[in-house]
């Protein structure tokens, strides 16, 4: 309990903060539900690498991956196929992804830091590239062993999926709710009582600290370690894509050069400032969800104290790094105690 | 325990905080002015909102979303909203697409768009550059740089945006002559290539030398950078070449290296949008739909703020107005 006391007292006081600034409207239910629809949208995020953090592992990539699942998915709706569908084999890609990064990770021993930050680069060069590829051309040339085909076609543009009445159903995921309870936060709410039970309650989850914390005595104690660091990844990069995919439903439309971009720092930090150290083997799910909500918060406070945008940054920062500090204090007065 | 009194503490402190906050009230009209990206051209249409602020008595709240995304400016928006703003002007970001979203602010309150904008939207407004008309002025500096024709080459962000394709069409209908006119011999000049850099400054220089590389051997050569970086890179990419003076540079907008190379001859001219004006006016017909009074909306809902073209005679007098503005 007492290592969440920091970050518990950080979200207070930012949420204090933000009713002072402004009562009747920042403590409006309207405004509640936009900083819940926002740490449910970054929440996903940030549970997808705070269990791969717990496992000793970063992955840089998650922002493009976002947007490449933003833009594939948009592309895939735009040729009229099934939502279902679409989503089926979007997320199945970030699966492929994320064993791509477990294995060149486990099986080939190289930095998580360096291979999930070449994906970074990759994912978001597919993101520009995947609009103007002419699918046919490709087929035609693959299927005639020939290059004669010009397979790309067109300039990168932006893809959406405005003034699609047939698709409201599913962009009730993103932008519903359900009794005043925005849909995105019951969403990540799922998400995280399956991360709770993997991580708190399964066997799995003492695996996962128990690699994060010290990976050689926990092969030594019979865990299949790479099985489980490969699941990581796996977990990490399907949770980017489901953020992905709820970003086109959400904003109808996905820029392939930004979309997602700097998400990974968004949910990285969310996860260590929730208490996850980035050495493995710390971490809980509340406290990785209170650490989601304090950017959201941030965001918020900057507008209704009326920050101009130019600090915004700045305030952003120097609030993360005085919560840090704040929280390794009151770690450290708690272990020294005992 | 402990731990649980410091806790208690604190909600106590926060509360007492929150309590003197009850009583501000809202005054004056609130209106939201929303860019769509982080440019220097955005602290100059800030400085015009102020001003309209202060004559008509308004609170404007001015956001720039910092990494320019979709994303980002809805949150925005969605924030400014319940802030009570009771007119919101916004550079939309993807007007085909964002059609829900604008709509869904005019459920509430009166929209207009700015710099970009989109006409399918119920917005009431649209205060900006008519970049067509600005494209055929920036054509028309090409034809005083090259009277006897020659080769020319476009270079932009991005192809897609409203603003690049209609400053792209007018540059090439006025040397044509015609309207809608496709290439690739416009009148007496040639288009050699449009050249897009996605917005990395480097890759714009490097278009603009790999055009100069292709070019080398052609006497009549006039470079047109459409967005506001790409006339600075085109006239570095031409000094590099150590060709400048000899190759012809026009331009769009007010980079200070745009100016400096007019003020240097190096580039023939620029035409600049009036960026304050975006911001004043949007202001004052804020204000006024707010007052009921919407008479100041052109019937075809297209509020032209025109463009200037800047040469070598005004370069001065605009760069020290500019300069003033800015706060340099």
């Amino acid at each position: 309990m007492s290592r969440l006391l920091g970050i518990l007292l950080m979200v207070l006081l930012l949420y204090g903060a933000l009713l002072a600034s402004n009562f009747e409207d920042a403590g409006s239910i309207e405004n509640h539900r936009n900083i819940a629809r926002r740490t449910g949208y970054f929440g996903i995020l940030t549970l997808g690498v705070g269990l791969l953090i717990i496992s000793g592992g970063i992955d840089l990539s998650i922002g493009s991956v976002v947007g490449l699942s933003a833009i594939s998915f948009g592309l895939l709706l735009e040729k009229r196929m099934s939502p279902v569908l679409a989503i089926v084999l979007v997320l199945s890609g970030t699966v492929l992804i994320g064993l791509f990064h477990g294995l060149l990770v486990t099986k080939l021993r190289l930095q998580p830091f360096i291979v999930t930050l070449c994906g970074l680069f990759i994912y978001r060069g597919l993101a520009q590239l995947a609009p103007i590829l002419n699918f046919q051309a490709l087929w035609a040339n693959l299927a005639g062993f020939s290059w004669d085909q010009n397979i790309l076609q067109g300039s990168s543009r932006d893809v959406g999926i405005g003034g699609r009445p047939d698709l409201a159903d599913l962009r009730y995921l993103a932008s519903g709710e359900v009794s005043g309870v925005p849909m995105i936060l019951i969403l990540m709410i799922g998400v995280a009582t399956v991360a709770t039970v993997l991580l708190h309650l399964s066997v799995y989850g003492r695996y996962l600290y128990a690699i994060g914390y010290n990976e050689q005595a926990a092969r030594y104690a019979g865990i299949a370690t790479d099985q489980y660091k490969i699941l990581a990844y796996v977990w990490c990069s399907l949770m980017a894509g489901v953020g992905g995919v709820l970003l086109l439903l959400d904003l109808e439309t996905a820029q392939p050069t930004a979309a997602g971009g700097l998400y990974e720092l968004y949910a990285i930090t969310g996860a260590v400032l929730g208490g996850c150290s980035l050495r493995g083997g710390q971490g809980m799910v509340a406290g990785i969800i209170l650490g989601t909500s304090v950017l959201p918060l941030l965001r918020n406070l900057c507008i209704f104290a009326g920050i101009p945008s130019d600090l915004e940054y700045t305030v952003i920062g120097l609030a993360l790094l005085l919560g840090t500090v704040a929280d390794e204090l009151l770690k450290r007065r708690a272990a020294a105690r005992g | 325990m402990k731990s649980l009194r410091t806790l208690g503490w604190v909600l106590v402190a926060l509360a007492l905080t929150v309590l003197p906050a009850c009583n501000r009230g809202p005054s004056k009209p609130r209106v939201g002015f929303v860019s769509n990206n982080t440019a220097e051209f955005w602290t100059i249409a800030e400085e015009g909102t102020k001003k309209a602020a202060d004559e008509l008595g308004v609170e404007v709240v001015f956001r720039r979303p910092p990494n320019g995304t979709a994303g980002e400016q809805k949150d925005i928006i969605e924030d400014l909203l319940t802030r009570k703003v009771q007119a919101i002007a916004v550079s939309v970001n993807d007007p085909e697409n964002q059609l829900d979203f604008l709509n869904r602010i005019t459920d509430r309150i009166p929209l207009l768009t700015q710099d970009n904008d989109a006409p399918a939207s119920k917005r009431l407004c649209y205060v900006g550059t008519d970049n067509y008309e600005a494209g055929k002025e920036a054509g028309k500096l090409v034809k005083e740089a090259l009277p006897d024709g020659g080769t020319i080459a476009i270079f932009v962000g991005k192809p897609d945006p409203l603003n690049a394709r209609q400053r792209r069409q007018g540059v090439l209908d006025e040397l044509a002559g015609e309207k809608d006119a496709k290439g690739p011999k416009y009148g007496k000049y040639t288009l050699l290539d449009t050249y897009y850099d996605y917005v990395d400054f480097k890759k714009a220089k490097d278009n603009a030398a790999d055009a100069l590389t292709k070019l080398r051997d052609e006497p009549n050569v006039c470079l047109i950078g459409l967005w506001q970086y790409n006339p600075p890179m085109i006239l570095g990419a031409v000094k590099d070449a150590k060709r400048e003076g000899k190759v012809k540079v026009v331009g769009f907008d007010e980079h200070e290296n745009t100016l400096l190379g007019i003020k240097d001859g190096l580039i023939h001219g620029t035409v600049v949008q009036q960026p304050y004006k975006f911001g004043y006016e949007s202001v004052k017909l804020m204000d006024a739909i707010i007052k009921g009074n919407k008479s100041g909306i052109p019937a075809n809902g297209l509020m032209y703020i025109p463009h200037i073209t800047i040469k070598k005679d005004n370069v001065e007098k605009f760069h020290q107005d500019l300069n003033k503005l800015l706060g340099k």
